[in-house]
């Protein structure tokens, strides 16, 4: 089966900033696939020429088995985009601001209107159909620029972090949408910086960081791959340190490790009953997180945890 | 310890069948033809436009009958024309190509930079099957089209003040609007050009001290140029509005020779690398 996007060295300059350095992946149809990085890895920019939005620089990119360079308009008929930010028509009501976009695909107007109040029903929109932009609220809107992206029933759809900005409760709604999409064939490529969105969503994930692909997987794959099963989080004093040190360093090795960052110390792959005697030696039960290891961890791990600006 | 999956290939990726282009722009043009999705840019602008109609017909209607009563009625007593006519109809002609051209203008360069900058307009219709060139194209026909319904509603005032002051003499004053549509086309693609290198929405303020007043000044729509010393005239010949005023005077008097003619071709020949100009810096500004 072809794949849906298939990038190979894939490179964009601005100037002499390299946005993206030469990556490799493959999203296959029906895969629900993310992009995880932090600002200015390079997902927007990658997204930007898999939307054909900006030409690529060099390397091979192929949408639905079209190259990007040649087929522009073919591939952003099949394309649903959702921008980072909302561009919705702020002087059309919420309909209205639907039926402009079904024509730039030439979608006939009475099919138009059907896929509409699907798409309004889908998105739990259908009784704020006539009102304008600015009375709803940012999970509307962000669930309506979704519904602006399925007019032309996509066989790809991008979002480009689609819940920044959005309180818990309309965050898991848009989730929910997304793997009702995914389940109805839709193929969904995902930007987010929120591991907990990727870990969630994503069938597999690519974890970029200027420019470059770092690895990609499963996301439960690559959590076992670097950081194991669990991580002891420390919030620890001096004095404290010290002694837990001293108990682990000895146990450190092949699968277990430390991490200490300012003031948290972090401890990957201690087995359960070493975890219980650090406990102990703590004292204090909560200052010790004995967790789940989990995506973020994953992603500090590669990408480092000093704050990229 | 990261495994990385980038190996940047260095083998050129295969080349397409000859005759295809990227993003079918020309190479002798540096753009692509616009389609006919230029119509649907065009709808979308249409749609806002009337969505607010309450507030954007109020304009053309007042500004026209204030000029004509300052400077008809308060200064014309005091200018003497030859022959037999009244300065409120040497004006009529000129306010029907000047109001155009201030909706013409402020849409390529306020309405434009809104939608290429503040709201994300542009960045919307670029994700559909719309190439930036239609974009374009469409900001520009709508630039134009709001000229001509400038005109439209101009026309209507001078109508019902015919009776009284005699402004319109022939219905050959109907031709104005297209007039309208074509000095719109030409400024709209000028404006747009000019808001493709703007960083901010005052620098658009240059354009028009600095190009559309002088035009609107030096246009003959106010007084003959030959009153000017003769480099000024010829300055003043290179500008569209001064085309557009004495085409329409001919079309008001219905007074319409080869001269007139003349003043079309110009504004139409003019059209076609104003035109280009805004699709090569625009579309550089939309794609990068």
């Amino acid at each position: 089966m072809p794949a849906m996007i298939e990038a190979h060295g894939l490179v964009k300059t601005f100037g002499d900033f390299r946005a993206v350095d030469g990556i490799d992946f493959r999203v296959e149809a029906g895969e629900f696939f993310g992009m995880l990085g932090p600002n200015g890895a390079g997902k927007t920019s990658t997204i930007r020429m898999i939307s054909c939005v900006v030409p690529i620089t060099a390397g091979a990119l192929q949408v639905d088995g079209l190259d990007v360079r040649y087929e522009d308009r073919a591939i952003k008929a099949r394309l649903g985009v959702v921008p980072q930010d909302d561009n919705l028509d702020q002087d059309l009501s919420v309909r209205k601001n639907l039926e402009v976009y079904a024509r730039y695909y030439d979608v006939p107007k009475r099919l138009a209107r059907e896929r509409i109040d699907e798409g309004l029903e889908l998105m739990q929109l259908q009784d704020r159909a006539d009102e304008r932009i600015s009375a709803l609220s940012g999970g509307m809107k962000r669930r309506l620029v979704v519904a602006r992206a399925l007019v032309n029933e996509p066989r790809l759809l991008i979002l480009d972090e689609p819940t920044t900005g959005l309180d818990p409760q309309a965050r898991h709604l848009v989730w929910r949408k997304l793997r009702l999409l995914r389940e109805r064939g839709v193929t969904i490529l995902l930007t987010t910086h929120y591991m907990d969105e990727a870990e969630h969503l994503c069938d597999r994930l690519i974890v970029m960081d200027h420019g470059r692909a770092l690895d990609d997987g499963r996301p439960r794959t690559l959590i076992e791959r670097y950081v194991g099963r669990d991580v002891l989080e420390l919030h620890l004093n001096d004095e404290e340190r010290a002694r837990v040190r001293a108990y682990l360093d000895p146990r450190l090795g092949e699968s277990a490790r430390v991490e200490q960052i300012e003031d948290v110390t972090y401890v990957y792959g201690l087995g359960q009953e070493h975890a219980r005697e650090v406990e102990e030696l703590v004292g204090d039960h909560y200052r010790v997180i004995d967790r789940r290891a989990n995506l973020e961890d994953v992603f500090l791990t590669l990408t480092g945890r000093a704050l990229v600006e | 310890m990261a495994t990385t999956t980038s190996t940047p290939t260095t083998e050129a990726p295969p080349e397409p069948p000859s005759g295809r282009r990227r993003g079918g722009v020309l190479p002798w043009l540096g753009v692509a033809v616009p389609g006919r999705r230029t119509y649907r840019v065009w709808q979308r602008n249409r749609d806002v436009f009337f969505q607010l109609w309450r507030a954007e017909l109020m304009p053309p209607l007042v500004e026209p009958v204030i000029m004509f009563v300052a400077l008809g009625l308060g200064l014309g007593t005091y200018v003497e024309l030859t022959g037999d006519t009244e300065y409120i109809q040497y004006l009529g002609p000129g306010v029907l190509a000047m109001f155009p051209m201030f909706a013409s203008v402020f849409e390529s360069l306020f309405g434009a930079y809104f939608r290429m900058d503040q709201h994300g307009t542009y960045a919307a219709i670029l994700s559909t099957p719309a190439r930036p060139e239609e974009i374009i194209a469409g900001d520009a026909a709508w630039a134009a089209t709001r000229g001509a319904i400038n005109a439209a509603l101009i026309l209507v005032v001078m109508v019902a003040l015919t009776p009284v002051y005699g402004l319109i003499e022939s219905p050959l004053a109907l031709l104005t609007i297209p007039a309208a549509f074509v000095l719109g086309a030409v400024l709209g693609s000028l404006g747009l050009a000019y808001t493709s290198q703007a960083r901010s929405i005052s620098q658009l303020t240059y354009f028009f001290s600095l190009f559309v007043l002088p035009m609107f000044w030096f246009s003959g729509g106010f007084f003959p140029l030959e009153s000017l010393p003769g480099w000024a005239t010829a300055v003043a010949w290179f500008t569209p509005l001064l085309h557009a005023v004495e085409l329409n005077r001919g079309l008001v008097t219905g007074d319409i020779g080869w001269a007139h003619l003349g003043h079309l071709a110009w504004l139409v020949a003019v059209f076609f690398p104003a035109f280009w100009l805004a699709l090569w810096t625009m579309r550089r500004r939309l794609v990068e």
